[in-house]
C-alpha cells in the first residue's frame, strides 16, 4: 500500500499541475518513460521471484497478484521459440503459473541492463501507447547441477499511458496512469 | 583484402557507436554489446535512421545539436543495412547514405504515410493451411492513429482473376445495341464463370480485400497465426526499401534494411497502388 501511495506521489510530482494536453513535451515524455520503466522493472522482479525454486508457494502467489495489478485486465502474453514461430498465448496468471511449473531443480533468471523505450503514439481514443523492450536469460539445471536448458528472450511489453484526474483537497489534479498491456516474448539466437 | 578492410571498418564503426558493456551473473558473463547494437524495434530503426537517439539508445532532445545531425547519420546509417547482403561499403549503400543525408535530407516519420507492414500469416482455407499476406498502414483516426488492413495477397484469389490474353478477352462482350433487345443476350455472360469479369469495364479491378472479408465472414478462411512481419518503406524521396527482422548473433541484427532500390517518385505509384489500392 505504501508503495502504491509512493508511486502515486511520484506520478503527481512528475506531472505537477499539468492539465490535459495533446502533445507531450520532451521532458514530459521522459517522465512518463520513467514511470513505465518502473512498472517493467517491477514485472522483471516478480518474474524472477515467481520463477525461483526457492520461493515458497504462498509468496509466489502473492507476487503473481502484484504482477496482475501491473497489467490491463485483458492483457495477454504471446510466447514463441526459435523452433516455432507459432505463438502460445497466456493470461498473466497462467504465464506465471507456467513459469512456476517448469521442471527444473534450479533456475536462473536474469535481466540484461537494457531497456529500450519506444516513442508514445496516441490511439484513436487518445490513450498513449508505447512498447518497452527488455531481454532475459533463463537457465534450467537438473538435480546434479547440470545446465539442461538455456535461452535468451526478447520481451516487448505494451505500455498504456492515460491522462486521469483525481480530487485532492478539493482541487482537481491531473496525473498519468500507466498500465502494462500485451507482452510478446520471442526467443533470440542464443548468445 | 577488400572484405577484410570492410569488416575492419564495420567493427570499428560499431565499437565507436556502441559501448561494450557486460555484467557477471553466477558463472555467466552477459555481454550486452550485441543487444545494444541490435535494432530492437521498428521505432528504433526510425530513430537511428533519423539520428534521434544517441549511441546508448537514449532519446535526443530536438534542441540537442546531435539531433538529425548529418555527420552522425552518415556514421550510423551503415549499421541499419543487412551487412550480409550489402557488406559495409557497397556503391549502393554509399549512394543511399549520401543522398538521404545531403542538404534537403529526408527523415522517416511514424505518421508520414507511405510505409506499409507486410504480415505473412497462416490461415485455414476450407480446412487446409494456406499462406495469406496482409498489408497494413497507419491511418489517423480520432485523437490518434491505428493500423488498418489495406490489401491482401492470397494466391487462390489471384487464380480467380487471371490476367487473360487481350485476344481472348475480345471474344467476350455485349454488343452496343443489346439494350434494344432487352439484353436478351446477357445470359451468355453467365454461362462461363471463368470469364465473367471480361464483361466488366476495362477499369474494373478485383477488390481482393472485399473477397478476403467475405471469405472470413463465410467461415471459409480461418486465421491461424502470424509467421513473419516486414515493412515496405516508400517515404524517403526517390528510394524504396524493405525492413526485415534478423534474429542472429553479432553486431548486425534486429530490424535492418533488407532490400534497397533507387526508385524515382513517379515509379512508386504502382507499388503504392498494390499496397493500398
Amino acid at each position: 500500500m505504501k508503495k502504491i501511495l509512493a508511486t502515486f506521489a511520484i506520478v503527481l510530482c512528475f506531472v505537477g499541475t499539468a492539465l490535459a494536453q495533446d502533445e507531450l513535451s520532451f521532458e514530459r515524455k521522459q517522465a512518463i518513460d520513467s514511470l513505465a520503466l518502473e512498472k517493467v522493472r517491477d514485472l522483471s522482479k516478480y518474474i524472477k521471484i515467481a520463477g525461483s525454486k526457492d520461493t515458497p508457494f504462498s509468496e509466489a502467489n502473492r507476487v503473481i497478484d502484484r504482477a496482475e495489478e501491473l497489467f490491463m485486465s485483458d492483457a495477454e502474453i504471446g510466447v514463441s521459440s526459435l523452433s516455432s514461430n507459432q505463438i502460445t498465448y497466456y493470461r498473466v496468471r497462467k504465464y506465471f503459473e507456467h513459469l512456476m511449473r517448469l521442471n527444473y531443480d534450479r533456475v536462473e533468471i536474469e535481466w540484461y541492463n537494457i531497456e529500450y523505450v519506444s516513442d508514445l503514439q496516441r490511439q484513436p481514443d487518445g490513450t498513449y501507447v508505447g512498447v518497452i523492450t527488455i531481454f532475459q536469460t533463463f537457465r534450467g539445471y537438473d538435480a546434479e547441477g547440470n545446465l539442461v536448458y538455456k535461452d535468451t528472450t526478447k520481451k516487448d511489453i505494451t505500455v498504456y499511458v492515460k491522462r486521469k484526474e483525481t480530487q485532492i483537497g478539493g482541487r482537481t489534479i491531473g496525473f498519468w496512469d500507466v498500465l502494462l498491456g500485451d507482452m510478446r516474448v520471442k526467443e533470440t539466437t542464443n548468445r | 583484402m577488400r572484405i577484410i578492410r570492410n569488416i575492419f571498418i564495420l567493427v570499428l564503426t560499431i565499437a565507436i557507436v556502441w559501448p561494450v558493456t557486460g555484467q557477471t551473473i553466477g558463472d555467466f558473463k552477459m555481454d550486452e554489446t550485441e543487444l545494444y547494437a541490435m535494432t530492437k524495434q521498428m521505432g528504433q530503426f526510425m530513430r537511428r535512421f533519423n539520428y534521434e537517439e544517441d549511441q546508448f539508445g537514449e532519446r535526443l532532445n530536438p534542441s540537442d545539436p546531435r539531433y538529425h545531425n548529418a555527420e552522425m547519420r552518415r556514421q550510423s546509417l551503415p549499421i541499419l543495412f543487412d551487412q550480409e547482403k550489402y557488406g559495409t561499403q557497397t556503391e549502393l549503400q554509399r549512394y543511399f547514405i549520401e543522398d538521404v543525408t545531403k542538404g534537403d535530407s529526408t527523415f522517416m516519420t511514424f505518421l508520414g504515410g507511405r510505409w506499409y507492414s507486410e504480415v505473412s500469416c497462416t490461415f485455414k482455407y476450407n480446412g487446409k493451411p494456406v499462406n495469406v499476406m496482409l498489408f497494413l498502414t497507419v491511418e489517423k483516426e480520432g485523437l490518434g492513429s491505428k493500423w488498418v488492413i489495406t490489401n491482401v495477397y492470397f494466391s487462390e484469389f489471384n487464380k480467380l482473376f487471371p490476367t487473360g490474353e487481350i485476344a481472348e478477352k475480345e471474344k467476350y462482350f455485349l454488343h452496343p445495341m443489346s439494350h434494344e433487345l432487352d439484353f436478351m443476350n446477357i445470359y451468355k455472360a453467365f454461362q462461363n464463370s471463368d470469364v465473367i469479369e471480361y464483361y466488366g469495364s476495362k477499369n474494373y479491378q478485383p477488390d481482393y480485400l472485399t473477397l478476403f472479408f467475405y471469405e472470413i465472414k463465410q467461415g471459409h478462411l480461418v486465421f491461424q497465426h502470424v509467421d513473419t512481419v516486414k515493412f515496405h518503406v516508400l517515404q524517403i524521396k526517390d528510394w524504396y526499401f524493405e525492413v526485415s527482422w534478423f534474429n542472429r548473433s553479432g553486431l548486425n541484427s534486429g530490424w535492418l534494411m533488407s532490400n534497397v532500390i533507387y526508385m524515382p517518385e513517379k515509379d512508386k505509384k504502382n507499388l503504392i497502388k498494390f499496397y493500398e489500392p
